[in-house]
């Protein structure tokens, strides 16, 4: 499949600078790829698409990480609606078994955003 | 045998709280609930700036309530400028809240609450036993952030709302989308309400007293007195019969009426304004055999799930009656004053007031949040509930104590502040 007919859900807080470097490398793609800016995880639910591909940025990384295995993400348990976190909702689905196949690609809070965007361009 | 428990982290609940609790032979000996996040400043942050630009500073008390703080801000600038907004401007500031009260209210029955009556440590816990209830909850949620999106622009902090009037007017098409939606969700609220009324509630009745707006028109929302089944205020006259003190131990501050204790949120809602409830809510209400007035905190469950009920009937109600014209904002006159924004939100009754001078600047602000109004009603009756678990272990203790505090979808985060429990 072609990266016209891709979608890239993109999460990150815009008013943080460490977190919204994921909305500066989407910027640099859009043209490429159709992105869907993120305020909430609720979003992947209206996803059509078999596999959700996610660009999220991770901390103390200095590389691009794929992440397939959600398992393998840290959430605490769900204390309050402000918990309500992209980890927690993608094990939710699993657990409801909303079969997706998910893709997170993980990027770095910093580095040479066109360089980055590139090698995201090539993970998806 | 004497017993202190100390919860430093209630789960479950918005934002953060700490609960002291002393037992000795059987008597509580000390409860003081407070909460404890850092103090958040938004009045301080608002002074100093333009009056149009309170509702977009004050949207980020909360992710969660961002539209009630949105629409709360503007009816107060709006008051002190004399200023009264179109029908299409109210019904669409109504429409916007209906979206979040929605969202709100699933979220909190279905992820905060629920897992408390079945027994799971969690919503995550129960998820494979239970996909279908919780597919209700996302479906119910997703239809609120639509809500939200479609007609503040946004599904978080809304940009549409505006001091005199709605920026971006919504299209025809996009109300047809709505009310299409409301109409297939529907089902699921109504089994939203089936879930709730079939939970085992705990007896209590608090010794308080059931506040929100209410008017003779309907199941109010933006406009009506703060009344309550023995008393009725207008909104100019807060400062009059509302007090807020401070607790050294707390940054939220207490609130009381009088020197009484209330109590604020869907269940005070119900309570008051049951007549205006839509033909199906009502029909919900006796489905739930709930005696009204009803003071039992956990009955707030109860009044959540037929509110979403109303909320949809309401909703799609605008939808089909609202004739949308292409309204400008309008420039308002800029005059000095002073005005208050009292308005219904998914916990209660929210206030904003606003002081601004001749040049549109603010110059004095308060916020008072329904959580806020509600601490001390929570803190008494935890005092008198846990009386009856005082001679069980810890463990029970702390799970009841939790259970109560949940049942008020209480927002510490916005009141300025998750239980930490100090037994002393």
């Amino acid at each position: 499949m072609g990266l016209k007919k891709k979608i890239l859900y993109v999460f990150g807080n815009e008013y943080l600078k460490n977190d919204s470097f994921a909305k500066k490398i989407s910027k640099i793609i859009a043209n490429k790829i159709k992105v869907v800016l993120c305020t909430a995880p609720e979003i992947l639910l209206e996803s059509n698409e078999k596999e959700i591909i996610i660009l999220d940025v991770i901390k103390n990384i200095k590389k691009i990480i794929i992440i397939t295995d959600i398992s393998k993400i840290k959430t605490s348990k769900i204390i309050s609606l402000h918990d309500f976190d992209l980890g927690f909702f993608l094990k939710l689905m699993k657990e409801m078994k909303i079969n997706k196949k998910i893709k997170i690609i993980g990027i770095p809070c910093k580095g040479n955003a066109a360089k980055i965007a590139k090698e995201v361009e090539k993970c998806i | 045998m004497t017993k202190s428990i100390t919860l430093n982290h209630i789960t479950k609940i918005e934002g953060h709280a700490k609960l002291e609790l002393g037992i000795d032979k059987g008597k509580v000996t000390k409860c003081e609930l407070s909460a404890v996040e850092g103090s958040r400043y938004f009045e301080g942050l608002v002074r100093g700036r333009r009056f149009n630009e309170a509702h977009e500073i004050t949207s980020r008390i909360c992710g969660i309530c961002s539209c009630a703080h949105v629409i709360a801000a503007i009816s107060a600038v709006e008051d002190a400028m004399h200023y009264t907004p179109s029908e299409q401007t109210k019904q669409l500031r109504i429409l916007l809240t209906l979206g979040e009260r929605i969202r709100s209210h699933a979220t909190h029955l279905y992820f905060l609450s629920l897992p408390d009556y079945l027994g799971y440590e969690s919503a995550l816990a129960m998820a494979s036993k239970y996909r279908p209830q919780l597919q209700n909850a996302l479906n119910l949620m997703k239809l609120g952030n639509n809500i939200i999106k479609t007609i503040g622009g946004r599904d978080l902090h809304p940009v549409s709302a505006t001091v005199g009037g709605w920026l971006k007017i919504p299209k025809k098409q996009d109300f047809e989308s709505i009310k299409k939606q409301l109409f297939t969700i529907k089902k699921d609220a109504i089994k939203t309400c089936k879930l709730f009324f079939s939970l085992k509630y705990p007896r209590f009745e608090s010794k308080t007293e059931c506040f929100s707006l209410a008017n003779n028109n309907g199941y109010a929302v933006l406009d009506g007195k703060f009344a309550s089944e023995n008393a009725s205020f207008d909104k100019s006259q807060y400062l009059e019969f509302v007090k807020e003190y401070h607790e050294p131990r707390s940054t939220a501050n207490f609130v009381v009426k009088g020197d009484h204790r209330y109590m604020v949120g869907a269940l005070s809602r119900l309570n008051n304004n049951y007549k205006f409830l839509s033909k199906d809510a009502k029909k919900m209400l006796k489905l739930s055999k709930l005696k009204l007035p009803s003071k039992n905190p956990y009955h707030n469950n109860m009044a959540q799930a037929i509110e979403i009920v109303h909320c949809i009937d309401n909703a799609i109600n605008i939808c089909e009656n609202l004739d949308l014209r292409n309204e400008s904002v309008e420039n308002i006159q800029l005059r000095a004053g002073h005005g208050v924004g009292a308005i219904e939100v998914p916990r209660g009754t929210l206030w904003h007031d606003y002081t601004i001078n001749d040049s549109g600047v603010i110059t004095n602000a308060n916020i008072i949040t329904p959580t806020a109004q509600n601490l001390l009603n929570i803190q008494e009756d935890i005092k008198e509930f846990i009386a009856r678990f005082a001679n069980k272990n810890k463990d029970k203790i702390v799970s009841n104590v939790e259970k109560l505090i949940r049942s008020y979808d209480p927002c510490f985060s916005c009141s300025a502040h998750f239980l930490e429990v100090k037994w002393v």
